[in-house]
């Protein structure tokens, strides 16, 4: 494949040590046993399985023409941090919507937007649209040529996701989860 | 320990339950999967933390918490494909104004 060429020594790296180490890991976790046979059959399976696949774990840029990154090659720490607050979020998202079902007259005005919001990474483009699905009100209907079609439960939760001007507060904070990454390689 | 595994047990059935109601109530698919989407996968995942506390800390637990991590990944996927689909195949949604 030609685009493998384009991936960064480094990002390299990580995806040929840091996967098979991580799905090493998870075998161990999920067989529980630490005796000769299965740690030798788990380690071949964990360095094959990343060599198989390689094709699929090189992605390619969503803007610019002929760059591609590395699935696995993710700003991990700052994602642990989003994820946190994207819990936190889901919370609030679930009492949310737990006292709109629970209300007789049912509150409710459901409307379609749509916003703009340009990542290059596509793992950025799936984080955003998984957790606007997974907060207040919302769900992704379609995402083609960085246009997010949403459906929003309710006017409030649809102006936090896509105000009339500027950008919400999600998209900005996918876009710093990713962005500054972008710019180290 | 165990109070607190409860705590997370009966929340966990709470916006399962509330998720159930809200997919009955809501008037059209869109509104539903709204219900369908968010309370199912906190509800799932309150309810599985829950057991991994009563459990303790070991194996079992940490596995339990994997659960987790892929219902929470999975999920997302299903309500916007769901969505996705049916806003392709010209699925109009319910609006205030329409009623």
């Amino acid at each position: 494949m030609g685009t493998k060429n384009a991936l960064t020594k480094k990002a390299q790296f990580k995806q040929f040590v840091i996967l098979p180490a991580a799905l090493f890991i998870f075998w161990i976790v999920l067989s529980g046993k630490t005796d000769f046979k299965n740690l030798v059959i788990g380690l071949i399976a964990a360095c094959l399985i990343p060599w198989l696949c390689r094709s699929v774990l090189c992605l390619q840029a969503t803007t610019t023409p002929g760059k591609s990154y590395a699935a696995f090659d993710l700003p991990y720490g700052k994602i642990f941090v989003y994820l946190l607050w994207l819990f936190w979020e889901l919370v609030k998202a679930n009492i949310e919507v737990a006292l709109i079902v629970l209300n007789p007259k049912m509150p409710i005005n459901p409307q379609v937007r749509t916003f703009k919001k340009t990542l290059d990474h596509p793992v950025a483009q799936t984080v955003l649209a998984k957790s606007i699905i997974l907060t207040p009100g919302t769900i992704t209907i379609d995402v083609e040529d960085h246009v997010y079609t949403i459906h929003a439960l309710t006017e409030g939760a649809a102006l936090a996701l896509a105000p009339e001007e500027g950008e919400g507060e999600m998209p900005a904070r996918v876009g710093r989860l990713f962005n500054e990454e972008a710019e180290v390689k | 320990m165990k109070t607190l595994a409860l705590i997370f047990l009966l929340s966990g059935f709470f916006f399962i339950t509330v998720a159930a109601l809200g997919v009955i109530r809501f008037p059209d698919f869109y509104t539903r999967l709204h219900a369908a989407g968010k309370g199912d996968t906190l509800g799932i995942a309150l309810f599985v933390i829950g057991l991994a506390i009563h459990n303790g800390f070991n194996l079992v637990s940490f596995k339990l918490l994997l659960i987790v991590l892929f219902i929470f990944l999975a999920n997302p996927i299903g309500g916007h494909v769901l969505s996705r689909a049916a806003f392709k195949s010209g699925l109009k949604p319910w609006t205030r104004k329409g009623e």
